[in-house]
């Protein structure tokens, strides 16, 4: 019974980036909150998970160059697969003037003033989610690698400018926390079309009956090509689809954690 | 039986022996370590008086009383005849004339420079950098703290090969929010703000946005059948 009715969105490498996005991410956002946190009971707790105040620095500074090179290999693949000829098409990442037009005419029809817009392969609210994660990383590896190394850092910069790292680097990662946690998971969790879970990003396919209601304008362009039957794909067994489950249900819960413990200690931070 | 008039002797004798350790030995304790902190225990490196958390100044002989009522920085009269010179970042001992400073802890007065990360987090004492009595003005030119020096004198004691631009990391680093800081610390000032306008920026849009986003989509009907018109 493999009836064709998903299409692909990802391949096994985007998934697996992802996924190794999704685990060094909470990393990064354990141990730095416990460091941030260490002052109140909940810090101290989270980071005896990691093995206390100072094992969690050194496992914040590995996975944070894990990232860095992480960021490096993501370019080489990307420079790799980037079709040059179509790099303002409807298939590129790049933001589109269509992208603003979307975005006003999405509002609108949240407010029942317009008709949906007809989004292409990729949302603006998707492109803008790579792009955030596309200059973030770099920022916060940078902020980071001069924190991590202070005294090869001051060599090629004052030392006052470590200062001035730490805070560039803490509101960033105070932003892509809640901006994950909050709207990334509101996006592909909670909303209607994708409850429980957008399996997209695991399974690499989505429902062809929902892509056709919400991309209507990529759906009907693959099969104006005639490359829609080329991209259909069967459903992943059930097995599989338990363990997206189940490990996509446990980072929003590692999230909330993170999201909830850190709003109600904040009275506690020792900036 | 022990006869009576040993006994006679031991009591003595016990009693002295007692006087003696009382007297010059140390008192027994059941532990000599000092304890500073739930993070980590820097006060073994101190220079240190000893009386923790009581006051952190070594009583000594009294300094002569100066002190103008509400004056507690740059130039004030000495005394009616004396010249009225008196920067305080020049001074040997920064305190010098500050009524009851020997009694009193550093935070009492400096509250400012309690709030960074080398005492909230690694839970320094001032004195691990400032060191002993006198605690020279940064400006005095003996003071470890001068430029010149501070890397070698300060920092390395723990930042093992600090250099100069090393040290010119500011510790006593000032809240980046306030206006003060725009003048003490200018990019500390705009760079703190920058972010934390992209970032409320951010939020302004999308937290709006995706709750209407998923309010909406309750109104949505669920997709039909292939090729049905769209809601
Ligand atoms: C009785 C209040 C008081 C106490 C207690 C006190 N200080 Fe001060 N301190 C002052 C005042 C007043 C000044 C001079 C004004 C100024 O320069 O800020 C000063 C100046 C200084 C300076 C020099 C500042 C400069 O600009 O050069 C340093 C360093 C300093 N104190 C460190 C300490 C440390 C470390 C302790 C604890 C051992 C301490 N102080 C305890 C009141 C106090
Ligand atoms: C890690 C070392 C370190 C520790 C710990 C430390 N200080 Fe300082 N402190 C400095 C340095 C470095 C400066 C000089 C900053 C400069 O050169 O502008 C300074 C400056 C000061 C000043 C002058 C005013 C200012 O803010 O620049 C005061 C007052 C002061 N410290 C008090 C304290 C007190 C009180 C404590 C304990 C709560 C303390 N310091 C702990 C390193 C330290
Ligand atoms: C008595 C030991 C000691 C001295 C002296 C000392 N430090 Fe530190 N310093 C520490 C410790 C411990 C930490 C780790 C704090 C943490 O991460 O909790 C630290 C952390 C730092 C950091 C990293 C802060 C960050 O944002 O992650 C910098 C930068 C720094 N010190 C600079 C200095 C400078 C500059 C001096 C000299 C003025 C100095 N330190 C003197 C013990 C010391």
């Amino acid at each position: 019974m493999s009836q064709k009715t998903r299409i692909r969105r990802f391949t096994p490498v985007q998934r697996l980036f992802h996924l190794l996005l999704i685990l060094s991410f909470l990393t990064q956002g354990s141990t730095g909150l416990a460091r941030l946190y260490i002052a109140s009971s909940w810090g101290k707790s989270l980071a005896w998970v990691f093995g206390g105040y100072d094992a969690c620095r050194t496992i914040h500074i590995y996975v944070g160059i894990f990232l860095v090179c992480f960021f490096v290999a993501h370019v080489l693949y990307v420079l790799t697969k980037i079709n040059w000829k179509k790099l303002s098409g409807p298939d590129s990442l790049l933001p589109r003037p269509k992208d603003i037009k979307d975005f006003f005419q999405h509002i609108g029809w949240f407010l029942g003033i317009s008709k949906a817009p007809e989004f292409d392969r990729w949302g603006y609210w998707e492109k803008f989610d790579y792009w955030a994660v596309f200059w973030g990383v770099p920022l916060l590896g940078a902020t980071g690698l001069l924190m991590a190394y202070p005294l090869t850092a001051t060599k090629i910069m004052p030392g006052w400018g470590l200062n001035v790292a730490l805070w560039i680097h803490r509101i960033e990662a105070i932003l892509a926390m809640c901006h994950v946690f909050i709207i990334h998971f509101f996006i592909v969790h909670l909303r209607r079309h994708n409850f429980p879970m957008d399996r997209a990003m695991f399974e690499g396919s989505a429902d062809l009956t929902a892509t056709r209601h919400e991309r209507p304008a990529w759906i009907a362009r693959l099969q104006e090509a005639g490359e829609l039957e080329s991209k259909l794909v069967a459903e992943a067994p059930a097995g599989r689809r338990a363990i997206f489950y189940v490990f996509g249900y446990a980072a929003v819960v590692v999230g909330i954690f993170l999201l909830i413990g850190g709003l109600v200690n904040s009275p506690y931070i020792t900036w | 039986m022990i006869g009576t008039k040993r006994v006679r002797w031991v009591i003595p004798c016990l009693a002295a022996i007692f006087l003696v350790t009382e007297v010059i030995l140390p008192t027994l304790v059941s532990a000599q370590e000092e304890v500073a902190s739930y993070i980590r225990r820097y006060k073994d490196r101190e220079a240190s008086t000893g009386f923790y958390e009581q006051y952190e100044v070594k009583p000594r002989r009294m300094a002569p009383l100066v002190e103008v009522p509400g004056v507690t920085r740059g130039i004030f009269p000495y005394s009616p005849s004396a010249a009225k010179v008196r920067i305080r970042t020049r001074l040997a001992d920064s305190h010098w004339g500050i009524k009851f400073y020997e009694r009193r802890r550093c935070e009492e007065c400096h509250i400012r420079e309690t709030r960074d990360i080398h005492t909230t987090r690694a839970n320094l004492t001032c004195r691990q950098c400032h060191g002993g009595e006198p605690i020279a003005s940064l400006g005095h030119y003996y003071s470890p703290f001068n430029p010149i020096r501070k890397h070698a004198y300060v920092c390395a004691k723990c930042h093992q090969g600090a250099n100069a631009s090393y040290a010119s990391y500011i510790v006593h680093s000032p809240n980046p929010a306030l206006a003060s800081t725009r003048q003490a610390f200018p990019v500390l000032f705009y760079v703190f703000w920058f972010m934390v306008i992209l970032a409320g920026g951010t939020f302004v849009v999308f937290l709006p946005h995706t709750a209407l986003w998923g309010a909406r989509e309750l109104f949505v009907k669920k997709e039909k059948a292939e090729g049905e018109s769209k809601d």
